[in-house]
């Protein structure tokens, strides 16, 4: 069964207010990158960041450019845009604008065993924390793709086990920080997400799990699209549900599966970037996909540098300034513009 | 809407459903009252009971464990009702407290205190005694009540929909969330177990005062259920809907959202947010009442008081002097029954 037939309405071809914005938040997310090789610890003049840029030689510039900076930033920003996405799909998948990347269970369960090695196995190392993370984050994934069976159950099947094994796994964390005492304010930092020290080993581990969500996204949009309307409309248009549903869980769980291990949960941007795109009215659920991996990397990348750099030489947690750049824009939207009510968004 | 036709498609509830449930409530509360980490023996629980007794044994009950019990029946209930209440009235299977930024604003609400009166009293003493424990229940309950007012206020002046609520809510509770935590971070104290503690609610040391503070809270709280009980069964479906049966949307709406803010936030101050009880509970209790929608009000009430009574129990006994918070014991021991249920329903 080729969706693509059935949902050629679904899509118009080319929606230049779309493409506008999309360019607009690309270079917005660029001139923030560029600009974000200058603030830190130590400024660095424009002069000197293109010297260092161009021509690396070794010095204490260079490899704050090239080792620190720059790395740390596209880190955030492909972390930003796998979380967007990923919560894009969620919401689609469940119809309940409350779902996010948490709910497939993988932060959580990424989260568990992180926690377990700083504890109880410190002699662990923290190279190795990733690893352990995608191995958790897994498990978590296909727990809930068990009680979900494999999305294929009905929306409030995904909704409340996402929820469910999040809360557990969530509870064992909190449980094993009760019991370490003394070292609770690192791992609660650890716990809000950051890209403190990230450097291209995270973000070569990061790529190829966000590329694949999003590229499997873009590929699915039209059957997504179909899913968007409702489920029976979807299937009435032809489209397999069984088969479409787990594809798009696991495209949900793709980047997210990603993104945990190296930059733990960080809250606000898979939840809120659909929201605020969806309010901006894309063209279609093609366009809804490449604006939400845009801007939730504008909004993580320009979070990250802000937190790294208004409170030198202490950091503050990304998921904070997210959630305080993006919150009043995304009030600001909903109230400025008429939302539709009910389930359709 | 997905929930109602789980409902419909459920199994017939069997009648000796409700007389269980209550037996069941009613026996861990003798449990609660008679296991602990102290061992009295049952005799001695008898008499402390009716007064007589060794002083020991009549400190032990009546003052600890009897007002421990009482807070937690009180507040589970409040969790239960207030997330059945906003599950119902924004048709949404995941909303629970937090939903309307309740545990966000209490948990700005305590930590902003904290920070204020320990930097200004006496900034030199690490130990847990030196923090006004007393006043945070009232504090977090304006906290959380605030939060409520606000997202309220920022939907009232569109349609109030369910889904502009839900939004709204989302925004400030991340916005309240991120301060509250940038304030604990900033902080940086020995202290943070003890808000990490609250956090993740918990009933220890829990006395009279706090039973007495939630009290006035249900009794207007059960007052209102039978008042806002027809407009219930109208506010789940869509408002053009509900008003075509007479019902004044908006201000139902509001006494709905009220009642359910007041409940949440006055258990979010006294015992922390307990997530489990205010999001499963109502979940829990829609199951056990299959098509009998009449039974789902009192079997999420039963149910509210009966969870919270047992999970502190366990919580006390599993973790002997270095007691388990019942947020984490509910989390860990109750999903599992949540899963095994939903992989039963079709």
């Amino acid at each position: 069964m080729n969706p693509a037939r059935f949902g050629a309405e679904a899509e118009p071809p080319w929606d230049a207010k779309a493409a506008a914005m999309t360019i607009g938040l690309l270079v917005t997310a660029l001139i923030v990158i560029a600009g974000g090789l200058m603030v830190g610890a130590k400024l660095l003049p424009l002069r000197a960041v293109m010297a260092a840029l161009v021509a690396p030689d070794g010095k204490i510039d260079a490899i704050l450019v090239w080792t620190l900076r720059l790395p740390r930033s596209l880190t955030a920003y492909v972390a930003g845009a796998g979380l967007g996405v990923s919560g894009y799909l969620l919401q689609t998948l469940t119809r309940n604008p409350l779902a996010g990347p948490g709910l497939t269970g993988v932060s959580a369960g990424a989260v568990v065993p992180i926690v377990f090695c700083f504890v109880f196995l410190p002699w662990i190392s923290p190279a190795l924390h990733p690893l352990v993370g995608l191995v958790g984050g897994l498990a978590g994934a296909a727990m809930t793709f068990w009680i979900a069976r494999g999305g294929r159950g009905r929306p409030l099947h995904l909704a409340l086990g996402g929820v469910s094994v999040s809360m557990c796994l969530g509870a064992i964390t909190t449980y094993v920080l009760l019991l370490s005492g003394p070292q609770v304010p690192s791992l609660l930092f650890w716990l809000s997400g950051g890209f403190q020290g990230r450097s291209w080993p995270h973000l070569t581990f990061l790529v190829p799990w966000v590329v694949a969500g999003i590229g499997g996204a873009l590929l699915c949009r039209r059957a997504i699209g179909l899913l968007l309307l409702s489920e029976q409309a979807a299937a009435g248009m032809g489209l397999q549900l069984t088969y479409w549903k787990s594809l798009t869980l696991v495209l949900a769980v793709l980047p997210v599966a990603g993104v945990a291990p190296v930059a733990g949960p960080v809250a606000f941007v898979g939840l809120a970037t659909p929201h605020i795109v969806r309010l901006l009215r894309p063209g279609g659920p093609g366009w809804a996909i490449i604006m939400t991996a845009a801007l939730g990397g504008l909004m993580t990348t320009s979070a990250d540098i802000l937190a790294r750099s208004i409170a030198v030489p202490k950091e503050i947690p990304v998921g904070m300034i997210t959630a305080l750049i993006g919150g009043p824009v995304f009030i600001h939207l909903v109230q400025r513009r008429g939302i539709a009510t009910g389930n359709d968004r | 809407m997905t929930t109602e036709r789980l409902l419909i498609l459920h199994r017939r509830t069997p009648g000796w459903l409700v007389p269980a449930v209550v037996g069941l409530a009613l026996f861990s509360l003798v449990l609660a009252v008679f296991l602990g980490v102290v061992d009295v023996p049952a005799a001695d629980v008898l008499a402390a009971l009716q007064g007589h007794g060794s002083h020991e044994a009549r400190s032990i009950i009546l003052d600890i464990r009897l007002p421990r019990i009482i807070t937690g029946i009180l507040a589970g209930v409040h969790f239960a009702l207030a997330g059945l209440l906003l599950q119902t009235i924004t048709r949404n299977p995941l909303a629970d407290p937090s939903l309307m930024g309740i545990s966000q604003g209490a948990m700005l609400a305590v930590s902003s205190f904290l920070v204020i009166t320990v930097y200004s009293h006496d900034a030199g003493s690490h130990t847990q005694h030196a923090l006004p424990v007393q006043w945070l229940p009232a504090i977090a309950t304006a906290g959380g009540l605030m939060a409520g007012g606000l997202i309220y206020t920022l939907a009232f002046r569109r349609d109030l929909g369910p889904l502009r609520i839900t939004l709204c809510g989302i925004a400030v509770g991340a916005v309240l969330h991120a301060i509250g935590i940038g304030m604990i971070a900033g902080w940086g104290s020995a202290r943070i177990e003890v808000l990490l503690e609250w956090f993740s609610g918990s009933l220890y040391a829990r006395s009279w005062t706090h039973a007495a503070f939630l009290l006035p809270f249900t009794v207007v709280g059960l007052a209102c259920l039978p008042l806002i009980r027809r407009p219930l069964e109208l506010l789940r479906f869509e408002a053009p809907v509900a008003q075509s049966f007479g019902l004044a949307y908006r201000r139902q709406f509001s006494a709905v959202l009220l009642v359910a803010c007041a409940l949440a936030a006055s258990a979010v101050g006294v015992v922390g947010p307990v997530m489990f009880v205010g999001l499963i509970v109502p979940h829990l209790a829609r199951f056990l009442a299959g098509r009998h929608s009449g039974m789902l009000l009192p079997l999420t009430l039963v149910l509210g008081a009966m969870i919270m009574t047992l999970g502190d129990l366990a919580g006390r006994l599993a973790g002997q002097a270095e007691e388990i918070p019942i947020g984490v014991v509910l989390a860990i021991c109750g999903t599992p029954v949540l899963i095994a249920l939903l992989r039963r329903t079709p």
